[in-house]
């Protein structure tokens, strides 16, 4: 068997100039399948990281049943109260497969500065929990840029701050807030406060004297409630559209603004983003044992996360279809180049075929040869892919993706498991694509074979 | 002294229409008589609200101090325990929450729901001859009583409401009944008006109103009454509705 791999490599070293050209071919087009599927990857990992761990969906959202579809209209009815929480976290921590999880509470309201208000969407979080997720090491791979405050630290970082909030930078912008807390001088912060001059320039200029910013809201029960807040860090949201009204606030301040202790859902963060699926009925239906009444809902529902769910279906089809089109070039590239070969190579066979060999093996030393070919093919075409993705993510190249505040770094982060993939996809299409070449010219008698004028 | 002969004239022009005045209607006059009896007193008038609401079969209820001057409003809570001190302040059409200790005011809307069906400017937005340019769309009796029918519109867009139509009765130029509507026209709220307080202007006493029953048109069934009480004329210093006063 050995001998007959050894006879295919010396064969590949006849005719090197029509061998180079194929395998350049298929390099090329291996090399340009890893990089769009370099390219699939990241964005992929951007969209769930930013989904997952920005917007603190976590892989699984956990709700009162109910609660998604109508918690918004009635909090008070569709909230998991306090002993519901205990339930659900004594579930949750007994699963190994669960990294960590985290409580939140979501609402709306208005923000103001002592001169005007504007209006908000707020999500109340554990400060630890937070920053876990936000410094989590998928993340720090993903999504670096919207992981870190534009402005500020994380919440967490401030337990002795009353009132620590994070604005999104619009919303900053638009209070007049350009300040943050550690930017504020200490005999500033703790200034009596004194209400700015609204109607004067001067006085709407005060407004980033301070980092203070009021939240009001209505309380579950009906009434008109507001807290105070110091603005810790100003952020860019995941997406461009709510940049100009994201407030984030401990779960204690919002739950002191709403004048509740329950939450409005769980996020629970997977050791494992494959396991999803799988553990999105396992918990449900623990938890509904349990005696709590949940729906456990994945990131990549569209309910929970419309713009990952909404963009992955396009984004596989685009790169699928390209993947498609290489494909075929490089199917293509192969039966030509293998065509030629049989067609110069008849005689060649017709001789193997006379000194014993049977047309299996003649097929198979064809097939050999188009295997070596593609194998090394493949070697050279992964170099050059990770070559170019490494200039390409050294370049720090930047791009606004649509729906997304400021920039973030266009990267091309093929994965050792794509890699594999493709060439385990590459390396048996080009061998039937050499099959479907040889397969007719192996199949011809021995004087046919001896008689060709092809070679 | 002047002041008490041009109340008494309004006053009077107010309870006895004549026949000429109907011929043309001053609707600018008839909606400031309406004002007036609302609770819209140019000087001040200091008077209690309770608020009582229900909605989806729950009922809640609030009290509220309101002290007013013209254009501008101090709403303070008295109850439920846990929004005692909370205050409302209507600065023109500006309007603020206050809460203790918080430290700055925070600008809410007329619009927005104070309690069930009221929102944050019926207990003191008062003003519907300032802020709403008025036409007569007709007249139509209420319960049996004559009355102007009056189109608002609003004449900003941080009045409580975009549009209404308002019964006015023809003999004492109060205030019966408003439905509330979109700006694109659509009802969403009606509202009547009860009277029985006594209020002495000039010297004189003047039936003034004791309850605002406001209810949803879209079917919920959900409705708020605002009962005024102990309503008493008196002036207050405009320091009264400073905000930087009031925060302090």
């Amino acid at each position: 068997m050995n001998h007959a791999w050894q006879l295919a490599l010396k064969n590949l070293r006849r005719n090197r100039r029509r061998n180079v050209a194929t395998a350049v071919s298929i390099a090329l087009g291996f090399g340009g399948l890893v990089l769009i599927g370099g390219y699939a990857v990241r964005v992929e990992r951007f969209l769930r990281t930013n989904t997952v761990y920005l917007q603190q969906t976590g892989h699984l959202s956990i709700y009162k049943e109910g609660g998604l579809e109508r918690g918004t209209a009635q909090p008070a009815t569709y909230a998991l109260s306090a002993e519901e929480q205990q339930v659900i976290a004594t579930v949750l921590s007994a699963r190994p497969e669960v990294e960590f999880f985290g409580r939140h509470l979501v609402g709306m309201g208005l923000a103001g500065n002592g001169c005007t208000t504007l209006p908000f969407a707020a999500l109340g979080v554990e400060p630890g929990v937070q920053a876990r997720a936000l410094t989590h090491p998928e993340v720090l791979l993903a999504s670096p840029e919207l992981s870190r405050p534009v402005k500020g630290e994380l919440i967490a970082r401030y337990p002795a701050v009353e009132g620590a909030v994070a604005l999104s930078a619009g919303l900053a912008e638009l209070l007049g807030k350009t300040r943050v807390h550690d930017e504020v001088p200490a005999a500033a912060a703790q200034a009596e406060v004194v209400l700015p001059d609204c109607t004067t320039k001067e006085g709407r200029g005060a407004l980033a004297h301070d980092a203070n910013v009021q939240l009001a809201g209505l309380t579950w029960s009906g009434s008109m409630s507001a807290v105070d807040t110091e603005v810790v860090n100003v952020f860019h949201t995941p997406l461009a559209e709510t940049d100009d009204g994201t407030v984030v606030a401990s779960l204690q301040t919002l739950q002191s603004l709403y004048d509740t202790d329950a939450i409005s859902y769980l996020s629970v963060y997977l050791r494992d983003a494959r396991d999803t699926s799988r553990m999105r009925g396992i918990i449900e239906d623990a938890i509904r044992a349990a005696g709590v009444p949940v729906r456990a809902y994945t990131f990549d529902d569209e309910r929970v996360g419309p713009y990952y769910a909404g963009t992955m279906p396009f984004l596989s089809s685009l790169v699928g279809f390209i993947g498609l089109l290489v494909a075929a070039v490089v199917v293509l590239s192969i039966v030509n180049a293998m065509t030629l070969s049989i067609l110069e190579r008849t005689r060649e066979l017709g001789m193997l075929r006379a000194l014993g060999f049977n047309r299996r093996q003649v097929l198979g030393l064809c097939l050999r040869e188009a295997a070596l070919l593609t194998a090394l093919a493949v070697g050279v075409g992964l170099l050059i892919a990770l070559c170019v993705a490494a200039m390409v993510n050294n370049g720090n190249v930047r791009f606004s993706p649509p729906g997304v505040p400021g920039t973030i770094q266009f990267m091309l982060t093929p994965t050792p498991a794509l890699c594999a993939a493709l060439a385990a996809f590459i390396v048996p299409l080009s061998v039937a694509a050499a099959w479907l070449a040889v397969r007719r010219t192996t199949r011809a008698g021995i004087v046919s074979l001896l008689s060709s004028h092809s070679s | 002294m002047l002041l008490a002969i041009t109340a008494l004239l309004t006053l009077g022009a107010a309870q006895a229409p004549t026949p000429a005045a109907s011929a043309t209607v001053d609707v600018v006059q008839i909606l400031r008589d309406s004002d007036r009896l609302r609770g819209g007193l140019k000087d001040g008038i200091t008077w209690s609200i309770d608020v009582e609401s229900t909605e989806d079969g729950v009922t809640t209820k609030a009290s509220y101090l309101v002290r007013s001057r013209g254009d501008d409003a101090l709403a303070e809570t008295l109850a439920p325990p846990r929004s005692k001190g909370e205050k409302m302040l209507f600065n023109d059409r500006t309007l603020w929450f206050l809460k203790p200790g918080l430290k700055k005011p925070v600008s809410i809307s007329a619009r927005q729901k104070l309690s069930g069906q009221a929102a944050n400017g019926d207990i003191a937005s008062t003003n519907y001859a300032r802020d709403y340019d008025a036409t007569l769309a007709g007249e139509d009796p209420v319960d049996g009583v004559p009355c102007w029918r009056l189109e608002l519109k609003a004449k900003a867009g941080n009045v409580t409401y975009d549009r209404i139509r308002y019964w006015v009765a023809k003999d004492q130029r109060r205030a019966l009944k408003a439905e509330f509507l979109t700006v694109s026209g659509e009802l969403f709220k009606t509202a009547t008006f009860a009277y029985g307080n006594v209020v002495t202007l000039a010297g004189a006493p003047v039936d003034f109103i004791k309850a605002m029953t406001i209810k949803d048109a879209m079917g919920s069934g959900a409705s708020s009454v605002l009962r005024f009480g102990s309503p008493k004329s008196e002036a207050h210093a405009p320091s009264v509705f400073n905000v930087n006063n009031v925060v302090r």
